[in-house]
């Protein structure tokens, strides 16, 4: 028992991204309207069928409730009290790096993404968003040599308005649940991928989201479209300042995959999660979905949870084409009072298709970790198989894990496997690590890191190292 | 024992078969004549659990090209079941667990369907414990087991032993012995081989997977065979296994391509 | 006020809990139980009908649950009329047998055996909803309706060693409601047998609620078969109360109902118990079954293993809801719950939920589920022995239901279990 003492004595490290840029900002005054929603439009210069779509939008989520869920209690959030639109003042797309303002470029490299040529990572194509706008996307020359389009949703929209037009809203349409509604009336910006026919992407796209402004809510929207037999592997990380008010952060990300394609997505998701007495930090509610259009198709969900305050979050697949394949794949670890309520949904309706779930939570502190996801095989998908592994690690007797696995079956010929555990840091491993010589933080986070293995080996290379810091990080203090 | 005037039990010819969409078996030739024993040895991956269970016809196993011909007949035509009562029978390298189902009653059911075929009276419960009886003797298993659920929390060794009485219940003319060797005590070894060795016979044929020179010491094969990416890359006598048991796979293995190998 | 609730067609149904038959025959408040009748109408009025928003209702056929409330109550003025569909084996050897109907006193009551006593009427009161409390169970919309029609409750003490066992059979009427609530208090180092059978008839409906107290060192083994027929429907809540060292062993078998709901609820009110819970339900042509099970320990070390199992046939929905609650006072609990579902038609649906709520760290905790056919190794070892598919396939539908039935052992061979079980089921 001494040991587990101990753990609880080392201390978490402050988070190292609160930091506030200073730099001056154009906001839209605060509240929702349908003012509001043509302003945002307007200044984005919208198409008509864009302006129409958020206008329906914002029309149905006044009929909605906000959802009750009775595992996150949270603060109702006043939706007349949140600023829908904040851009860095001179925000208008710069064509060349050199361009940007220097301070902005500063923030992404203080947080350890940079930007400008000489520094940028050499593999990575990165769109970086502050706030509600995307201020630079690397590499998009190189990319267009492939065809590979991406850019911010904003530039496509000027540019390829057909392909938003026929997509966006068709895997999360405009009135799935509130916050995706939500979405769909004041999306901001966002990123736009693209990949063309047959075209496996040369290098690792990713979008990095900033909230600098402590008032606003952001609202960014993601759109992956992969073409037959195409791929790509897709990044998303996300910090924000230290306030001590919430944030709401309801992001909306769409992936369509045809024939023979695959998408990776994986999220590395660090926003604030407020201090230990669970003052500030950022709601995360999120609606991330794919849908498996084409025959062979394939979208794998990995994410490592760790920051926000409250995270409402459920990366599904759509498995309509024949054989096609869903993953999901995802560490969530909270403390102190983090809630998070996360999981995914795999709706199997084309024959043989399949889908594994592999989820890790690690709960700490006061905190409460949930695991809700959905297996959901009809009556037309022959032959498919689920599998579910969904374990869960206790660190201090105030931290809560639920599980919530809903599992329905309306085919015979197909199988379904869920299994789950919880467990605590098992003395006996402990022990036979610092029995040889490892001293007691490093063999919690061997411990740790082991237990999310499965799930860190499905991240890229230069996210897995990130990931495995990132949880040590966040641990420290917790254990105990 | 080597009688070529004996009846061609067993013939495979240019067997290719796939799992989930991946080939694993490459051309498999063979020929089995009764009263021999053939020894199957080969790497781990190589195929030989592959070959035995498309040889019982196990339903996700697909055969892709070839014919296997047993007794004259078309045997991949036939129903897994209808194998077994045509006297295949496949001792599993991994046999299933079967929760609720009672070993005895399991027993009884198959031993009465091959019975049925031979045209023998089926047995009713007690004269089928009498049968079962004399045969446990052979397998040396303790009468317990006939009570519990099939293979159900039996040790390796006791999942073994079970095969073996249901060998040893069933008479049939081909034995597949997939790794049967494989997790038992030295005692056990030698009673599994004398089992095996006492229900051989001028009439029946018998294919061992193995990896130890230790069961072809109990049970003298006739054959010897490698098997390497899915196809017999090799055949010789009993000084072929010893060889193995020095030397591993990799001289064989490098030796190749040889032509007119036979 | 009555929330809205669609049928499987799309229906809207908008009756409310007033305008049913069994409602509006419902007498005025009598018997010992008069003030618990006349508060739980009270807040069941204006609870209204369960809805699909609720969690534990989500996937309820409204239709089929309404359908039963057309039944009028039946009252013990009504003929006795226990020819169920089934033949009634004769008594335990080793026990005896009560027969309950609803509304009088139970046949056979006259010579309880040693060691059985009904509780007076102070001793009702004071333990009369006690474990429903503790199990959290006062609000469940099913043990509304059981406190708003029943009128009298079958309470017995249970104390001694060598006792008899207790077979306690319950017949529903044809074209009649019927209500029917049980208390039973096993006292310190009392170890029982005790076997519940719920008949039911033709068009019959059944409202069975059942407290248990476990005392310090009392065992119980609970087994409870529910055999319906014809358009037959329960719904039924049990609330089990067990302190530290008892052991509560229970088996239930569901079968034959055109609409279950079976609620059984369990606290380990300071841990340290152990508690095994087995169950099968099976559903076929257009039924539905459910079970809601929701266990707690409210205290260290309690131990719990639970295997439930279902089968869907025909056009059925076979519904399983589990939940575990390990609150922070139960450090080192050990719970493992294991839901398994075979689905043998492509027109039947299963729907499994098995739930961990946990807050305390030192504890072993598992869950699993799975929804299969049956198992393809499994029928090709025995079809490579020689036995054919369909053979093979119903033996393996045996060796499956057995796995249960086998801690049956007061009723197994009397109840015929077996036989009912798979009478009329393919694999
Ligand atoms: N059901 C299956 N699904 C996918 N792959 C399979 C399946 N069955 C066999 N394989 C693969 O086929 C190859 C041959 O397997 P097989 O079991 O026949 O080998 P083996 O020679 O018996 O090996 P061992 O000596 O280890 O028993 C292996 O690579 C194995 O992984
Ligand atoms: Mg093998």
């Amino acid at each position: 028992m001494k040991s587990q003492n101990l753990v609880g004595e080392i201390v978490s490290k402050p988070y190292k991204y609160g930091f506030v840029t200073d730099i001056e900002t154009e906001k839209i005054s605060k509240g929702l309207t349908e003012e509001v929603v043509r302003q945002i439009s307007a200044k984005k210069k919208e198409p008509q069928f864009l302006l129409d779509f958020r206008l329906k939008a914002y029309k149905h989520w006044l009929t909605m409730t906000e959802p009750n869920w009775a595992e996150l209690g949270y603060k109702k959030l006043n939706y007349q009290d949140i600023i829908y639109y904040a851009a860095p003042r001179d925000n208008e797309k710069k064509a060349s790096l050199d361009e940007v303002d220097p301070k902005l470029l500063e923030t992404f490299d203080k947080l350890g993404i940079p930007l400008t040529e000489q520094k940028r990572l050499s593999n990575v194509a990165v769109d970086a968003v502050f706030d509600s706008v995307s201020i630079a996307t690397t590499y998009k020359e190189k990319l267009a040599e492939h065809g590979v389009v991406f850019c911010s949703i904003t530039e496509a929209v000027a540019e390829y308005p057909e392909l938003i037009e026929q997509y966006l809203g068709s895997v999360v349409p405009l009135n799935d649940n509130f916050f995706a509604t939500l979405n769909s009336a004041v999306f901001s910006d966002g990123s736009f991928v693209f990949i063309p026919k047959g075209i496996d992407c040369p290098m690792e796209l990713s979008s990095y989201f900033r909230i600098n402004s402590g008032d606003i809510g952001q609202f960014e929207r993601t759109l992956i479209i992969a073409e037959e037999s195409s791929s790509v592997s897709y990044l998303e990380g996300c910090t924000a300042p230290m306030f001590d008010t919430n944030t709401l952060h309801a992001a909306v990300v769409e992936i369509v995959v045809l024939d023979d394609a695959s998408v990776k997505y994986s999220t590395v998701q660090n926003w604030y999660s407020g201090d230990e007495n669970g003052v500030g930090g950022i709601y995360n509610f999120v609606t991330k979905r794919g849908h498996c259009r084409g025959v062979r198709s394939k979208i794998s969900w990995s994410q490592v949870e760790t920051g926000s305050a409250i995270t409402w979050k459920y990366p599904s697949c759509i498995l309509q084409g024949e054989d096609s394949v869903g993953e999901f794949y995802s560490v969530a670890l909270t403390n102190h009072l983090q809630k998070a309520d996360t999981g995914t949904k795999m709706i199997h309706v084309g024959p043989r298709t399949k889908s594994t779930i592999v989820s890790k939570g690690i709960s700490a502190g006061k905190s409460l970790n949930s695991y809700r996801g959905l297996v959901q095989i009809g009556p037309k998908a022959i032959g498919s198989k689920n599998y579910s592994q969904c374990d869960s690690m206790l660190i201090g007797d105030n931290a809560a894990a639920n599980t919530f696995p809903y599992i329905r079956s309306q085919n015979p010929s197909s199988c379904i496997e869920h299994e789950a555990s919880t467990c605590r840091i098992s003395e006996d491993k402990l022990f036979y690590l610092q029995s040889r010589g490892i001293g007691f933080e490093e063999a919690v986070s061997m411990i740790v890191s082991g237990f999310c293995r499965d799930v860190f080996n499905q991240l890229p290379m230069e996210f897995a190292a990130e990931a495995d810091k990132l949880l040590a990080l966040k641990l420290e203090g917790s254990v105990g | 024992m080597i009688n070529s005037n004996s009846e061609l039990i067993l013939e495979i010819s240019d067997l290719h078969a796939q799992v989930e969409g991946q080939k694993i078996l490459n051309g498999v030739d063979l020929q089995i004549r009764s009263g021999e024993i053939h020894a199957l040895m080969g790497r781990n991956g190589s195929g030989k659990s592959t070959l035995s269970k498309v040889l019982a016809g196990h339903p996700a196993y697909k055969v892709t090209n070839g014919k296997v011909l047993y007794r004259g007949e078309d045997l991949l035509g036939f129903e897994p079941e209808e194998r077994a009562r045509l006297g295949l029978f496949l001792g599993f390298q991994y046999p299933v667990e079967i929760p609720g189902v009672s070993n005895i009653e399991f027993l009884r059911v198959s031993t009465n369907s091959r019975r049925k075929q031979l045209g023998e009276e089926e047995l009713d419960i007690f004269s089928f414990e009498d049968f079962v009886d004399s045969r446990l003797k052979l397998v040396q298993m303790n009468p317990s087991f006939l009570e519990r659920s099939v293979n159900e929390g039996f040790s390796g060794g006791e999942k073994k032993r079970n095969e073996i009485l249901q060998m040893a219940l069933l008479e049939p003319i081909l034995s597949i012995l997939d790794e049967t060797d494989s997790g038992l005590d030295i005692d056990a070894l030698r009673i599994v081989a004398g089992g095996v060795n006492q229900l051989t016979n001028q009439d029946n044929a018998t294919l061992l997977i193995t990896h130890y020179q230790r069961l072809l010491d109990e049970i003298k094969p006739d054959f010897v065979h490698v098997m390497s990416s899915g196809r017999i890359l090799r055949t010789g006598g009993s000084e072929l296994a010893r060889e193995l048991e020095d030397s591993g796979y990799e001289w064989i293995e490098n030796e190749l391509p040889k032509t007119g190998e036979s | 006020m009555d929330r809205e609730r669609i049928t499987k067609d799309g229906r809207k149904l908008k009756m409310s809990l007033q305008e049913t038959k069994l409602w509006e025959s419902l007498s005025e408040p009598r018997g010992p139980l008069a003030s618990i009748q006349l508060s739980a109408r009270e807040s069941l009025k204006s609870r209204g009908m369960p809805a699909a928003s609720e969690e534990t209702w989500r996937l309820t056929d409204f239709q089929l649950l309404e359908s039963i409330l057309h039944l009028p109550l039946s009252s013990s003025a009504s003929e006795s009329n226990c020819s169920s569909v089934f033949d009634m084996p004769s008594p335990p050897t080793e026990g005896f047998r009560l027969m309950l109907s609803p509304g009088s006193e139970p046949l056979g009551l006259e010579s309880l055996p040693k060691g059985f006593n009904l509780l007076n009427s102070e001793e009702l009161k004071e333990v009369l909803g006690k474990a429903l409390e503790h199990c959290g169970s006062n609000e469940d919309w099913s043990v509304g309706l059981n406190n708003s029609c029943v009128d009298n409750v079958l309470a017995l003490r249970v104390e001694g060693i060598d006792l008899p066992s207790l077979e306690l059979v319950i017949s529903g009427k044809d074209g009649e409601f019927s209500a029917t609530r049980v208390i039973l208090l096993v006292e310190k180092n009392t170890h029982l047998n005790f076997l519940q059978v719920l008949l039911g008839a033709f068009n019959s409906a059944h409202s069975h609620l059942i407290e248990i107290h476990l005392a310090e060192n009392a065992s119980l083994n609970h087994e409870w078969l529910a055999f319906g027929g014809g358009k037959s429907s329960f719904l039924s809540h049990i609330a089990v109360e067990q302190q530290p060292k008892s052991d509560y062993s229970f088996t239930s078998i569901q079968k034959g109902w055109l609409f279950s709901r079976f609620e059984p609820c369990l606290v380990q009110v300071n841990g340290q118990a152990s508690t095994k819970f087995r169950g099968l339900q099976i559903a076929d042509s257009n039924e539905q079954i459910a079970t809601n099970s929701t266990i707690r320990f409210d205290g260290p070390e309690g131990d719990l293993d639970q295997l439930h199992k279902g089968i869907a046939a025909g056009t059925s929905h076979s519904i399983f809801n589990g939940c575990i609650e390990v609150p922070q006072p139960a450090q080192r609990t050990s719970a493992a719950q294991l839901s398994r579902n075979l689905l043998l038609s492509n027109r039947s649906r299963v729907d499994t939920k098995p739930e961990l709520k946990i807050v305390a760290d030192d504890v072993r905790c598992t869950h699993g589920a799975t929804v299969t056919e049956l198992q393809e190794e499994q029928l090709f070892y025995m079809r490579s022995r020689g036995i054919e598919q369909i053979a093979a396939a119903n033996l393996l539908l045996r060796g499956y239901c057995q796995e249960i039935i086998s801690s049956l052992p007061m009723s197994f061979d009397r109840w015929k279990v077996l036989e009912h079980v798979l009478e009329g089921l393919r694999g």
